[in-house]
């Protein structure tokens, strides 16, 4: 047994030491089959199986780790039924439909804002479904009941409108009808029902389905009241002689009713039981709404001739029924109809959902021709028919549907369209960004720049940028130690015994961290992570311990990815060259921007080592590389620090009493990390710490586990993969940040104080220099590819995004950050 | 494609004005405005919404106040970033606008 068997079984069972032990390892390990990291280790795994001759791993291991296997990544949503909106989004885009439906990613904005706050309103009204009428889902029972109707009422046949000569009772029936002698309809509203249908394999929600009923007199012949008519007429009067042809015996379970509502009641409990549509919902209209038992229209044998007058009198007006007759389903949109030539008309998209949900309701039971939505913006109710065309459309749809969903590869981004502009997934689709990073990366980056990929590059649409470019949420950094945090709404409050040191909105929060003795409770965590606002941990020191956020993205397809990408060694050479020579560009140009006297020579060899960056053969190799050129940055780092320690007597700058202040001086000679031993290499460790902080929120953010890494590989402790993408990003931020403190004077020598060798920053240095990181943070940089302005933390989290889409192969090459 | 100047954040400051006639919903609408924005005055906040926020803080009251005693205003001041010259100026106490690019305490 090797040592490497012996920490896969760590790996896999972390929370049973037991399995760690040597004598487990003779036999074949069980393999929970649902690890979450069984990419990782599948190759370690199969080369154990084949060692151990004849104990193999389950097969079915095999085949979940293997690439080919697509349909097996997406078992889930291939088989679940899908929701009405969901093909909403497909039409809308279906780029849109897969990140929503099958990568679980979402974002409000206002416009969903503003959509679910309808909806909970919509939700709040009562009133369900009605059931379908009996005879059309063609029940056992309404067969003989209509034969019955129509023996009885010769002159009334199924399907024509009854003539109020035919009828015996005309007072009572002339309640029903309208002037004209049709029959009165009346509009009922069901709200929030949930209906399926499984021919589709779609769910739906509809809003509000307007219901017409038609009141028609019950036909008795498919009655059975016995137990409780013998109530109802020993209590009413004796006199009265049972109208009914004799019924069947007296079921056990009827319940004896003693008032004539009672009668009533029970009559439509017993009918509608037998026609109520499977979902089992309370049935508020059970009182009032029986299936009518004769087949055809809803409002033939509308009475029958009177033979027993004076008590089927009294039953006849008791005994009025109101059926469905027909059903349209109403949908509420916030925006406003599509111009058409003739008329506003709907969207693409809402005849989909609106389509759909008109098919749902055919499929159980109703009658349903026409949809209606109505358009907030215009105050319109804008009509959908249902014709063969559309039904055919809808329904090649959801097959579309359905093969994307079960497709590895996310559909491409929409091209140059204007739905993009109004899409709230823009931030993370960055559809332009995509479509131009895929046509046009391979030239951008060797060093000797090709013309023509200028020339393509121009061509191009310039990518609009579809978010804001900075956020409009802040950081908050804690640093009083031994402050308390406390919540009170959804404000965040931090006390220092019993003054209130500060509130802070968690409308206005990015991201929490805490710098040593600070005491939060369990709501506010609570509360941070269910606003997915990140906390992160810091000792007073600065070293990053590791943060505490709410569940997040899904998107787990993107780390399938990474770990995959994590074993290919060809793969993780080729990115760690790229954040490397990103870096190593970067330090150039920092050099040649704000050295005051840059060597000869420097500028040139730096630009050949970020070129001889490219051509490593081995992560050996390449790390030499990075140190020579690193070593060459900071021998120049010096001449970067524009203010000497005589600067300090200068005029307006606020004394410094001489006792506190250790003689410390920006002096910086050499990198030096734990401990910093002077002032410059303190700032420097304090500015990549926070760094690396973004970094794993940027990581997080897109979907990435932080902790595996291409260039960095997995150590204890260390968020490999934010190092990985904070390369390019360390002059860009963190050194700046630390040039931009220094040369600003927001720092100075009394800022630090000494402990044994190691250099610190107290709290009102630390508490300067948060305020210079988080200005560079939110500075607006222009990016050198998509030629827009963005904050660097917008910039870190659209790098981040790229290397994801690099992963995903949906771009060939990732290109790092570099600035003009 | 001539695109419009792009704003530099999407936050509008709203001075978001209240007047309600019963003190259990004033109480109410207080917590609901202070999850928002500044207390300013008495009824008065000072919060900067972008669009989302806004539609969020306008459900959350239409669902407190009763809609035939109460009124809320929104008066808008236009975007919290990039305003040139400050629209509010204060005689008195001073009014003060916090403007750091993070939090520190
Ligand atoms: S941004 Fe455009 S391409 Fe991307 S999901 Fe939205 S609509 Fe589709």
């Amino acid at each position: 047994m090797t040592a490497s068997v012996y920490r896969t079984a760590r790996a896999l069972y972390p929370h049973r030491p037991e399995m760690w032990e040597p004598e487990f390892l003779y036999e074949p390990l069980p393999i929970p089959d649902d690890h979450p990291e069984l990419g990782l280790f599948s190759q370690e795994l199969q080369s154990i199986s084949e060692g151990l001759s004849g104990t193999s791993i389950p097969a079915a291991l095999n085949e979940r780790t293997g690439r080919e296997s697509e349909a097996a990544f997406h078992p889930r949503v291939a088989d679940e039924p899908l929701p009405a909106r969901m093909l909403n989004e497909y039409v809308y885009c279906p780029r849109l439909f897969y990140y929503e439906h099958v990568d679980g990613v979402f974002l409000e904005s206002a416009d969903t804002e503003r959509g679910s706050a309808i909806h909970k309103k919509v939700d709040k009204g009562r009133g369900d479904l009605p059931p379908p009428k009996a005879a059309q889902r063609g029940s056992k029972e309404s067969q003989p009941a209509a034969v019955a109707a129509v023996a009885l009422a010769p002159d009334t046949t199924p399907g024509k409108e009854p003539q109020p000569a035919d009828i015996a009772d005309a007072d009572a029936a002339q309640e029903d009808m309208a002037a004209d002698g049709s029959p009165k309809l009346e509009t009922i509203h069901s709200r929030s029902a949930t209906l399926g249908s499984e021919r589709l394999g779609v769910l739906a929600k509809m809003d509000l389905i307007e219901v017409q009923m038609v009141t028609v007199a019950q036909d008795r012949s498919s009655w059975v009241p016995v137990t409780s008519f013998k109530d109802a007429q020993r209590e009413a009067s004796p006199s009265v002689t049972a109208p009914m042809p004799s019924p069947p015996s007296p079921p056990d379970d009827s319940p004896p009713l003693d008032t004539q509502s009672g009668t009533m009641c029970n009559l439509t409990k017993r009918t509608s039981k037998k026609s109520r549509p499977a979902a089992d919902q309370p049935d508020l209209f059970a009182a009032a709404i029986t299936p009518p038992p004769a087949a055809g229209t809803a409002i033939d044998a509308p009475c029958l001739p009177a033979p027993v007058a004076p008590t089927a009198r009294l039953l006849h007006v008791e005994l009025k029924q109101r059926v469905v007759h027909q059903v349209t389903p109403v949908d509420y949109k916030l925006g406003a109809p599509r111009r058409g030539e003739d008329g506003n008309e709907m969207w693409e998209a809402d005849k989909m959902q609106l389509g759909l949900q008109i098919l749902i309701l055919r499929d159980n039971g109703y009658t349903c021709d026409e949809g209606v939505i109505y358009y907030r913006a215009t105050k319109q109710r804008v009509p959908l028919a249902m014709t063969d065309e559309l039904e055919g459309w809808i329904i090649g749809k959801i097959a579309e549907a359905r093969q994307v969903a079960a497709s590895r590869s996310i559909p491409p981004p929409l091209m140059n369209s204007p739905k993009c502009v109004r899409c709230s997934l823009a931030p993370v689709c960055l559809p332009d960004e995509t479509r131009l990073l895929k046509r046009v990366t391979a030239p951008l980056l060797p060093d000797s720049p090709d013309r023509s990929a200028d020339k393509r590059l121009s061509t191009m649409p310039p990518p609009r940028r579809l978010m804001a470019p900075r956020d409009d949420e802040r950081a908050l950094y804690l640093n009083t130690q031994g402050a308390r945090v406390t919540l009170r709404g959804e404000v965040v409050v931090v006390k220092e015994q019993d003054s209130v040191l500060g509130e802070f909105r968690l409308k206005d929060l990015s991201h929490v961290a805490l710098f040593g003795n600070i005491q939060i409770t369990t709501q506010t965590v609570q509360m941070l992570c269910e606003a997915e606002i990140p906390v992160a941990y810091f000792s007073m020191g600065g070293w990053f311990y590791g943060l505490t956020r709410g569940h997040g993205l899904k998107n787990v397809y993107t780390r399938i990815e990474q770990f995959q990408s994590a074993q290919d060694p060809h793969r993780c050479l080729a990115l760690a060259q790229r954040f490397i020579h990103g870096k190593i560009r970067n330090h150039r140009t920092q050099l040649m921007r704000n050295h005051v006297n840059l060597p000869d020579g420097v500028s040139l060899k730096m630009k050949r080592a970020a070129g001889d960056v490219l051509a490593a053969r081995s992560l050996g190799e390449l790390l030499g590389m990075e140190g020579a050129a690193a070593a060459m940055y900071f021998q120049n780092f010096a001449g970067m620090i524009k203010v000497g320690a005589d600067d300090d007597e200068l005029p307006g700058l606020e004394p410094v009493k001489k006792a506190d202040r250790p003689d410390f001086t920006f002096d910086f000679t050499k990198r030096a990390r734990r401990p910093p031993t002077d002032p410059v290499n303190a700032l420097l460790s304090l500015a990549y710490s926070l760094l690396a902080k973004d970094c794993t929120l940027a990581a997080l953010a897109v979907g990435f586990d932080p902790y595996i890494g291409f260039f960095h590989q997995p150590r204890h402790g260390r968020p490999a993969l934010a190092l990985d993408l904070m390369e390019e990003f360390r002059p860009l931020i963190a050194e700046s940040a630390v040039l931009t403190a220094l040369n600003n004077r927001m720092i100075n020598p009394g800022h630090f104080v000494r402990a044994g060798e190691a250099v610190n920053l107290t709290v009102h240095g630390r508490k300067a220099f948060f305020q210079a990181y988080e200005q560079r943070m939110s500075s607006l940089v222009t990016h050198p590819i998509f030629d827009y302005k963005a904050s660097y933390r917008r910039v870190l989290e659209l790098q981040a995004r790229m290397l994801a889409r690099y992963l995903t192969s949906e771009i060939p090459e990732y290109v790092p950050m570099m600035t003009r | 494609m001539a695109t419009p100047q792009p704003l530099l954040s999407t936050r509008t400051t709203f001075l978001v004005c209240y007047d309600i006639a019963n003190d259990r919903r004033l109480r109410k609408v207080f917590k609901t405005c202070r999850n928002y924005g500044n207390h300013l005055q008495y009824s008065i906040f000072e919060c900067e919404l972008n669009p989302r926020e806004k539609a969020r803080l306008e459900t959350e009251l239409k669902d407190l106040i009763k809609h035939d005693e109460d009124q809320v205003l929104f008066v808008s001041l236009g975007p919290s970033e990039g305003r040139g010259d400050r629209v509010i100026a204060a005689l008195g106490l001073p009014y003060t606008h916090f403007d750091a690019p993070c939090y520190v305490v």
